[in-house]
């Protein structure tokens, strides 16, 4: 007992004289803001750049905005108050994220945007973002097959203030629109939340029952959506979601969802990170601020190969 | 003390004032107008360089389809620089612009997504499918001309809408008037563009021109 104390004791000495020690040695900041981690998608990417941060010699400090522009403006301001010398955002909204990374430019720190982009360029050196109109058409043209090109469908929609949402509703209809048989008989924002679309389903399905197909915006709307239909004991219902989460493939592999689309979330944010390295060490800035990156198509044929939104070779 | 900061205030403020301009609040009809001058019209802007600009690059910069073919199959990134865009988006895979005439040996226009398999080489087997609408899949037309940039696009939005708008041109103007019946067993003359494909997936040519023959 008392030399576990000891040791206790004398190993929180160590981590004193370490935490002292540091400002020494202590190496450039690195500021990563994301949505709340319980979304894996968002934990993907501060994972991801967190792990390229620390590779390249750089300290991290994550922190979450949990989709609160007030919020991001706090973190933001942490982050300059820390004297971070990047900033590595997937931010809270289009509108909301101008004058908060303005601000963090105006103090010298510029911000390497990832997943959601802005419609302002010049501010953010760098918006690296999953080409969610491509992901959401791949979505819906598998959708479209699995339909038989038929039948009354509903769509889960995320959360109005991030343009993501709007860009995937609009890659959906984009085709299925072409398909007049094809009918949406409820379309109902979810907030991206797992329990809110677990109860706008039970609504749905209590008003429609005659309902083929359920299309979401994203993975955990997606997933509440099933768990909602195999409650009331829908099995026959199609459900494709967004994203490429492993929760999802898991249940497509169990024959429960039976697409989605994979963001590639944990190279987008290394990719990221390693633009911010250029961009401290030597001011290189990327060719081009906006960059797209390709989603994938997950269905039953691929699912094995996806772990944490990457795809094994 | 209290009166020389109320002081200061008052001074503070009327330097201020003059900064201060009246502005005219618009009129809903004004703001509309506003609204509809500066609107994204994607049908607009491709109508405006569909005779001009898209058809005559597409034209000069198609390869044979079998050159193409094997160009893609010994270096992708190479043929993609002479057929393809290259100031694409990095991981977006390469469009190419080709040409091709072949048989018919089997269509499907029961689906929406309606295509064609063509035989090019003259063995009885597909080669290629070719998409004839009325619902076209992917954006390869706008992806393979090499004078168009994303970043020029206010947003992805914008792109996508300018992407679709490409293939509604194609079908208003000549895959809408194509005949639905006895296309089997008929030639055809194709000039358009295909994203590479997955593995193991004959090329989806979407095209920018198609004629059809006996």
């Amino acid at each position: 007992m008392k030399l576990t104390r000891k040791l206790t004791v004398a190993a929180f000495a160590g981590v004193l004289a370490l935490g002292t020690a540091m400002p020494a040695f202590s190496a450039d900041l690195i500021a990563i803001i994301t949505p709340a981690h319980d979304n894996p998608f968002f934990k993907a990417e501060a994972v991801g750049a967190e792990a390229k941060a620390k590779e390249l010699g750089y300290e991290t400090l994550v922190m979450s905005h949990d989709d609160d522009a007030n919020k991001q403006s706090e973190v933001i301001d942490t982050a300059i108050g820390r004297g971070a010398k990047a900033i590595i955002l997937d931010n809270a909204g289009a509108d909301a994220t101008v004058a908060a990374i303005k601000k963090a430019k105006d103090a010298g720190i510029p911000s390497f945007l990832i997943d959601r982009e802005i419609n302002v360029t010049g501010i953010a050196v760098a918006q690296i973002v999953s080409n969610n109109y491509q992901g959401a058409q791949l979505g819906a043209q598998e959708f479209v097959k699995l339909m038989g090109e038929k039948g009354n469908y509903a769509e889960l929609v995320g959360r109005e203030a991030d343009t993501n949402a709007g860009i995937r509703s609009q890659g959906y209809h984009d085709v299925i629109d072409d398909y007049p048989d094809l009918k949406l008989v409820a379309k109902q924002s979810a907030n991206w939340s797992q329990t809110e679309a677990y109860a706008k389903m039970e609504t749905i399905l209590q008003a429609n029952p005659d309902i083929k197909g359920v299309i979401s915006g994203n993975d955990t709307m997606a997933m509440g959506a099933i768990a909602a239909l195999q409650a009331a004991g829908r099995k026959d219902v199609i459900v494709v979601g967004f994203d490429g989460s492993n929760d999802v493939r898991d249940s497509i592999k169990a024959g429960g969802i039976k697409a989605t689309v994979m963001q590639p979330a944990y190279a987008q944010a290394q990719i990221a990170v390693e633009q911010a390295d250029a961009y401290i060490k030597n001011k290189t800035v990327p060719k081009d601020e906006k960059q797209l990156m390709d989603c994938v198509l997950i269905n039953a044929d691929n699912a094995d190969k996806l772990e944490t939104f990457a795809l094994k070779k | 003390m209290v009166r020389i900061r109320g002081a200061l205030v008052a001074l503070m403020l009327v330097a201020a004032l003059p900064g201060c301009k009246i502005i005219k609040t618009p009129t809903p009809e004004e703001k509309a107008a506003e609204a509809a001058k500066t609107a994204f019209d994607p049908a607009t802007k491709v109508d405006a360089i569909w005779q001009s600009q898209v058809l005559p690059d597409l034209e000069k910069r198609a390869g044979d389809f079998k050159v193409v073919k094997q160009a893609v199959a010994s270096n992708p990134d190479e043929a993609g620089a002479k057929y393809g865009n290259p100031r694409k988006q990095n991981s977006s895979p390469w469009t190419y612009a080709v040409k091709l005439s072949g048989k018919i040996v089997a269509a499907d226009t029961a689906s929406r997504a309606g295509t064609l398999d063509v035989d090019v080489d003259g063995d009885g087997k597909a080669d290629a499918k070719v998409q004839i609408g009325p619902a076209i899949r992917g954006t390869a037309l706008r992806d393979a001309l090499d004078f168009l940039d994303f970043n020029e696009f206010r947003n992805q939005i914008e792109w996508a809408q300018f992407g679709k708008a490409f293939n509604e041109k194609a079908n208003t103007s000549f895959l809408a008037a194509l005949p639905r019946d006895g296309l089997v067993g008929k030639t055809v003359t194709v000039t358009g563009a295909y994203p590479l494909p997955a593995s193991g997936q004959l090329p989806l040519i979407t095209p920018s021109a198609l004629a059809l023959g006996q």
